[in-house]
């Protein structure tokens, strides 16, 4: 049995199709991306879940509870962690009064822990809470209870890039304790550092469901290098090297490229010219569309809605 | 049980004390205006000088007795228009702003069924409501005394216990635009819009052929002249108010249950 399993799911709002026949299946222990651009039915996907919507058709469940049958549900809240994408407490009460009053409802094993951990400022009014402390309280109030599972909603935004750090550390050490993740994200980089498997979603279909280093191995790098004087056309014309661009400025030559090949062809291609600059990072999520689902589906992920349905 | 209605009563402690500050001074006010309108005017041709409906409305009866002059100017005014119209504007916030403002999403992710988050809510209001009746008890209890025209203790305590059912029926009815509409204001709105409308439908048809009509006002049931004038206590008419808010509020779960909560 599937840890999470969402099987033939759609979501019409109307006339709109959020969301159209998705299946896919996240194991035990497993930590899963849920990747996508904005609009493209992510949240969607998640709150349905959650059951706090129903599905139009097709079944969720978590923990072989169905989702959409409240005392199944019920069932599987006792073992299931949520932090939705815009989490948001009682504006009057402190942060110690809400995790209070989840504990007595779901229990609070591992409050201190977690605590330690992220430490919102739990005696403040939750009124005077950042951004990032509102976020810190919904991963606490989320993981609190040990649960089994975990489904959260774009759990890094809002969080500054030290503590996403800490964040992303936490996650690998919960996937070492066993504990199933489900998360989703926009952006690549992110996913790629904690997630055993990554299902990519568009327009509300599932474009591809894969292990994350075959996908990463698929996508490549962007690579950028500032190079002494011109360099001929042919220049880093090595496999797995495409999208080359070459512009002459000032006496040096940029040339940038995505690459897929072996690193080492690159270093080797490299080390033939004399480097002023060189950067190498993760391709941009829209390139991954752009090279793997053609061109619709990178002007989709580059001009996603602003919200995410 | 009562965890999430104990977490949202303590947040309304502090407004439910200061409306009953306002409202103490309100009858205080009143107790000590009695004496001197009671001897200044002559009520009675006052009341009969006035419109039938408006005289129905108000319950305007025996104004120159404290009880018929508190029934009509802090009961039928303060209880049964203002407070019932506060809360019923509360009521209607305690789902809709949660919706509004994502909160509900944390809350329906507690393994707590949505049945009980809405029953649960509607019990938060429950304690402000008894402390304010206590308080003003207390107080326009003490203030007839000040003034040497003490109203009947056991009168006194019926009106503010039977007028709890229909606080109950306000708030139940802030309730069911709370689960309806997801927009908190628009629900506050509505809520109070229907509450007053159905005091004015009561004041309208009662005495017409269409007096059958008012039967769905809640305002029929509690009447603070006859139970403070007359010594009348409706027993029946409360318990109309309690099955309405039970199945007001049952309505509310039933449809909470199966809403998508966008």
């Amino acid at each position: 049995m599937a840890t999470i399993e969402v099987s033939g799911l759609t979501k019409r709002y109307g006339d709109l199709v959020a969301v159209d026949d998705l299946s896919f299946e996240v194991s035990e222990g497993e930590v899963f991306g849920y990747l996508g651009p904005n609009g493209a039915g992510k949240t969607t996907t998640i709150r349905t879940l959650m059951g706090l919507q129903a599905p139009t058709s097709g079944s969720v469940s978590i923990l072989g509870y169905d989702m959409a049958v409240e005392e199944e549900r019920l069932e599987a809240l006792q073992q299931t962690g949520y932090l939705p994408a815009h989490p948001s407490f009682d504006e009057q009460s402190t942060g110690r009064e809400v995790l209070d009053l989840h504990e007595s409802l779901k229990g609070g094993r591992r409050r201190e822990e977690l605590l330690d951990l992220f430490e919102p400022p739990l005696d403040r009014k939750i009124r005077e809470y950042s951004t990032g402390n509102v976020q810190k309280l919904g991963i606490v109030q989320a993981f609190m209870h040990a649960p089994s599972v975990v489904v959260m909603d774009e759990p890094t935004s809002g969080l500054d890039p030290l503590l996403q750090e800490r964040f992303n550390e936490f996650v690998h050490d919960e996937r070492e304790r066993g504990t199933t993740i489900l998360f989703s994200s926009h952006v690549l980089s992110e996913v790629r550092r904690v997630c055993d498997r990554v299902a990519v979603l568009r327009d509300g279909k599932l474009v591809t469901v894969e292990d994350i280093h075959d996908l990463l191995d698929r996508s490549g790098k962007l690579v950028r290098v500032r190079v002494h004087g011109t360099v001929p056309d042919d220049a880093f014309d090595v496999p797995g090297v495409s999208d080359r661009a070459r512009r002459e400025t000032d006496g040096a030559t940029n040339v940038s490229f995505t690459f897929t090949g072996d690193v080492d062809d690159l270093v080797d291609a490299l080390d033939q010219h004399s480097l002023q600059e060189l950067d190498v990072e993760e391709a941009p999520l829209e390139d991954v569309f752009l090279q793997f689902y053609g061109a619709d589906a990178a002007s989709a992920a580059g001009h996603g809605g602003a919200n995410d349905a | 049980m009562l965890e999430l209605a104990a977490f949202g009563a303590r947040k309304r402690v502090k407004g439910a004390l200061a409306l009953s500050v306002g409202l103490s001074a309100f009858s205080a006010m009143y107790a000590a205006f009695f004496p001197s309108v009671t001897e200044g005017i002559d009520l009675d041709t006052y009341i009969d000088s006035m419109p039938q409906v408006f005289v129905e409305a108000f319950g305007l009866r025996a104004l120159g007795t404290i009880e018929g002059f508190l029934a009509t100017e802090l009961y039928q005014f303060a209880w049964v228009i203002l407070l019932g119209l506060y809360i019923a504007y509360s009521a209607a916030s305690l789902v809709a702003s949660d919706v509004e403002n994502d909160r509900m999403d944390v809350t329906l992710a507690l393994p707590v069924s949505r049945a009980r988050v809405v029953g649960e809510k509607f019990l938060e209001l429950v304690p402000g409501i008894l402390l304010i009746n206590a308080i003003v008890a207390a107080v326009t209890w003490a203030a007839t005394r000040a003034i040497g025209y003490p109203i009947g203790t056991v009168d006194l305590v019926a009106v503010h216990l039977l007028s709890l059912p229909y606080l109950f029926a306000c708030a139940g009815i802030g309730l069911a635009f709370s689960v309806l509409v997801d927009r908190a204001s628009i629900a506050q709105r509505a809520a109070m819009a229907t509450v007053f409308g159905l005091f004015l439908l009561e004041s309208i048809v009662t005495g017409t052929d269409w007096e059958w009509v008012g039967a769905i006002a809640p305002m029929r049931y509690f009447d603070p002249t006859a139970i403070l004038v007359d010594g009348q206590y409706d027993l029946g008419a409360a318990v109309v108010l309690l099955v309405a808010t039970a199945g007001l509020v049952a309505v509310s779960q039933w449809y909470f249950g199966r809403k998508d909560i966008n």
